[in-house]
């Protein structure tokens, strides 16, 4: 991995489990799309679950084989340093009632794009977003997030100022408010 | 004896299409979205009509007629009144019979209504002169006062509006800047003889930004209560510079706010006061003494809290695309293509930029109400793939025609 990012060369991570609701299907249909048109990005499917060997078939069927990695269920350590080194997170989930990993990719200083589907999408406004049926623009988004510097420099920059504001004593401080003012 | 000052600014910017970065190579027109949303050109220019434009100047023009003492000033940009001629000519047909009275006066500006003042001194003042001719054709008016897009103003600004030929300029009051001095005489410019109109931005906010604001301790505005705001000046200024977006009535205030009612019974309850009356800019020259030299050593506009250039120039989304853009000058003269030129130009006015803003909190509200597109991020990407798309273009022309040449 290093020695791609030596090369110049991009990377753009899924992170979660391996299942329809998470929209893993839609992240390399995305990524079959950007492949076509550029040889500068990599992608990177980290979790596991019930779709992953399908999903392993389905890259090898577009052929992109070589652009795709799967890392399997990292956590920790090995989770921060994948969020670290990846330009991009993508969240395409189908549906997420919150999701907390865009805000851990942004603390790592990782920009990301998320589904309009996903409740974080309310919170958050210093990411890209898409509806995760549209695999067009959510390309144009990747693609774009990587290719323009400037738009990931503003997208990382805000949003790691974002991310400092959201923060479970705030929410308790809020949920506690509202209990007394009731 | 205040002197109320009343200016609007008519503009509407060729809004970019959602451009893919698959777009790119595919697909060469920029400006042609068709579906009904705030992308659309033509379906914006036909409800601002509709909602603001006509219904405003209807008002105007009966308020002209009925006090002869009423008078203001306009100014367009070149790109709203194409967008009139094509869109909604009547709109053009009622701003003319307003002009035509002789109490409406129009100041010069950038035809494309943007900010090459920083980029480029030349193609600043193309745009200037183009202007200038758009204004001469359309109302057989030659402007005499000068306002820079967004009321960006310096020093530097003003001695360039000098040398153009222009008697005045227009600025925002700022605070900082005018620090005990009081926006409401008539100044000059340091270092050129322009006179300098400051907006009072506090009287022309209350009407521009808080007139439906509920939660404001002077809500509800009523003329009557405007006007004595404006009698109070009386004895400590010369001249109200009321400065605003045109849109204020109808598009911004909506017409349930009262807006409407509001105008109607401004001109009335201000000149049923004592010593008061309406000027247009330059007549102010005339009738008023130039009290101070004011010096503005750095660039200063009338946005947000900062009054500066931060909403179009604050982060590196807007500073990269700008200097993209104004990279290309020299390619795109070189075409002598003006549709070429005419496209690049039209990437320049200020407001798509100002769509890339990610200023934060309060001020992003505004920054939201104003923008066709979900976010700044989504403004950026369809700004910058458009302009590569048109950058693959003028390179294919500026080849074919080098090998023609030799």
């Amino acid at each position: 991995m290093h020695k791609l990012k030596e090369a110049g060369k991009k990377i753009v991570l899924f992170v979660g489990r391996l299942t329809l609701q998470k929209g893993p299907d839609y992240f390399i249909r995305s990524a079959k799309k950007v492949c076509e048109r550029t040889d500068d990005v990599y992608f990177i499917i980290s979790g596991s679950g019930d779709m992953e060997y399908s999903l392993i078939r389905e890259v090898a069927r577009l052929g992109i084989s070589d652009r795709v990695f799967f890392t399997g269920f990292l956590r920790g350590d090995a989770l921060r340093k994948v969020y670290k080194i990846s330009d991009l997170f993508v969240m395409p989930s189908v549906s997420e009632p919150f999701g907390i990993t865009p805000l851990e990719s942004l603390v790592n200083g990782t920009p990301v794009l998320i589904s309009n589907q996903s409740g974080v999408s309310e919170v958050l406004s210093h990411a890209l977003k898409v509806d995760f049926w549209d695999i067009d623009e959510m390309a144009n988004k990747i693609i774009s997030a990587i290719k323009y510097d400037s738009l990931g420099n503003c997208l990382k920059g805000c949003g790691k100022e974002e991310v400092k504001n959201i923060t479970w004593d705030l929410a308790a401080k809020k949920c506690i408010n509202l209990y007394n003012s009731a | 004896m205040p002197s109320v000052c009343f200016y609007f600014q008519v503009h509407q910017p060729y809004r970019i299409k959602k451009f893919s970065f698959f777009d790119i190579g595919n697909d060469s027109s920029y400006f042609s979205e068709e579906g009904e949303n705030n992308l659309n050109n033509r379906f914006v220019m036909e409800k601002v009509a509709r909602k603001s434009y006509i219904p405003t100047n209807k008002i105007l023009l009966d308020l002209l007629k009925k006090h002869p003492e009423f008078r203001f000033t306009f100014s367009f940009s070149g790109v709203v009144l194409e967008q009139m001629e094509r869109y909604s000519p009547e709109s053009l047909e009622t701003f003319r019979d307003l002009v035509d009275t002789g109490r409406v006066e129009i100041l010069g500006e950038t035809y494309y209504h943007s900010l090459a003042f920083l980029y480029s001194k030349e193609e600043f003042r193309k745009q200037v002169l183009m202007h200038k001719k758009k204004i001469e054709e359309l109302f057989s008016f030659k402007p005499r006062i000068f306002r820079c897009t967004e009321l960006a103003y310096s020093n530097e600004i003003a001695k360039e509006a000098e040398k153009m030929g222009f008697k005045g300029i227009l600025g925002e009051g700022v605070d900082s800047v005018l620090g005990w001095r009081s926006p409401n005489f008539l100044y000059k410019a340091k270092g050129s003889k322009v006179n300098l109109f400051l907006k009072n931005y506090r009287l022309s906010d209350d009407i521009a930004f808080r007139f439906s604001q509920r939660e404001w301790k002077s809500y509800p505005l009523t003329a009557e209560k405007f006007a004595s705001w404006i009698s109070k000046i009386n004895g400590s200024g010369d001249i109200v510079n009321l400065f605003m977006d045109y849109e204020t009535f109808g598009e911004h205030q909506w017409e349930e706010t009262g807006i409407f009612d509001f105008l109607r019974a401004l001109p009335r309850e201000v000149l049923r006061r004592r010593d008061n009356s309406f000027s247009m800019l330059s007549e102010c020259e005339k009738k008023f003494p130039v009290r101070d030299e004011i010096d503005f050593p750095y660039t200063t506009s009338w946005a947000d809290m900062e009054r500066d250039l931060s909403a179009w120039i604050g982060n590196d989304m807007q500073r990269d695309a700008l200097s993209k853009l104004y990279e290309l000058e020299n390619d795109v003269i070189a075409t002598e293509d003006s549709n070429i030129i005419d496209c690049w130009r039209r990437f320049q006015t200020s407001d798509q930029v100002y769509y890339m803003s990610t200023k934060g909190m309060g001020d992003g509200t505004v920054h939201g109400y104003f923008s066709p597109y979900n976010t700044p991020y989504d403004a950026f990407i369809s700004f910058i793939n458009a302009l590569n798309d048109f950058k693959l273009k003028l390179k294919a022309i500026n080849k074919n025609n080098y090998a023609k040449r030799y």
